[in-house]
């Protein structure tokens, strides 16, 4: 008996997500530097003030996760501010004096992509 | 064909003091746009800004400014036009604000635009005046510049093809 036709159902998203999702590390050349969640915020609005100036330091943006000990954080900014936010962290010197570098690990337009990287996969 | 193209912005000087007005300078200006622009779009926008930006036309007494700016950051100089609050000049600040009246391609297109505004303004001045003397003169004023339109009306036609492809720019 032939197998009965298949029916498939192809969706394809035109619209973009409104919102792109970033893990970033903040790394210091010396150890030993502590932040807490709002001095973060505030070095992110910063670097947004220094390079674009007021109106973009006003984006909407939001640092859904920190962890203090690593000084990792999962940032969502809407997809407009998306390269200046990049930007001006890549451009972003230092805090209070100390020599300190942004590390971008992943960006993905979906919150669910950041919960799996394969490039930190350990193969047994 | 391969140029670059600007962006004029004609804007008015509008103040409460009248000392304000009297006290522009085309450098004074040139630099308060500058760091106005520097706080509201970074060093981003400072510098995207500075190569074009100049003060090609200032008037004293009627507080009427034409700025030059690159075609494709003219929004960014517009935009910051409205966060300049004072004019400072030798440590007196006068508070101030810029209202736009024409964005145009060339300074022939403001032009044009400036004397039809000022022949506007001249015939609200002649209602709101209450002096006698004032009155005289603003009358003159209007019926000397209704000859002027007259007489330049008809050259006007014979240049009209080329100064509107020029202005479409």
């Amino acid at each position: 008996m032939p197998a009965p036709a298949t029916t498939y159902e192809r969706v394809v998203y035109r619209n973009p997500s409104e919102h792109h999702y970033m893990k970033v590390c903040l790394e210091f050349q010396d150890h030993g530097v502590g932040l807490n969640a709002a001095q973060f915020k505030q070095l992110l609005i910063s670097a947004l003030k220094d390079l674009f100036g007021e109106v973009d330091a006003a984006l909407p943006l939001d640092v859904l996760t920190y962890e203090e000990k690593t000084l990792s954080a999962i940032l969502r900014i809407c997809s407009s501010g998306l390269v200046k936010l990049w930007s001006s962290l890549t451009l972003l010197g230092s805090y209070k004096g100390k020599k300190c570098a942004f590390r971008v690990i992943q960006v993905s337009p979906f919150l669910l992509a950041l919960s799996g990287n394969s490039r930190e996969l350990v193969l047994d | 064909m391969v140029r670059f193209k600007h962006r004029y912005l004609l804007c008015e000087l509008v103040s409460d003091d009248p000392r304000c007005r009297l006290s522009l300078d085309d450098r004074v200006l040139g630099g308060l746009v500058r760091d106005t622009i520097s706080r509201v779009h970074g060093t981003f926008g400072a510098a995207a800004c500075s190569i074009g930006l100049a003060v090609r036309y200032l008037n004293a007494y009627t507080g009427i400014v034409l700025l030059r700016c690159r075609k494709e950051f003219y929004q960014l100089v517009w935009s910051a036009l409205p966060f300049i609050t004072y004019l400072e000049n030798k440590g007196h600040r006068y508070p101030c604000f810029f209202n736009t009246l024409h964005v145009g391609g060339t300074i022939r297109t403001c032009q044009k635009f400036l004397i039809q505004y000022n022949r506007r303004q001249l015939l609200i001045l002649l209602q709101n005046c209450t002096d006698e003397g004032e009155r005289e003169a603003i009358q003159k004023s209007v019926t000397r510049s209704c000859l002027l339109e007259e007489e330049s009306g008809e050259e006007e036609l014979s240049d009209s093809g080329g100064e509107e492809a020029e202005a479409m720019e």
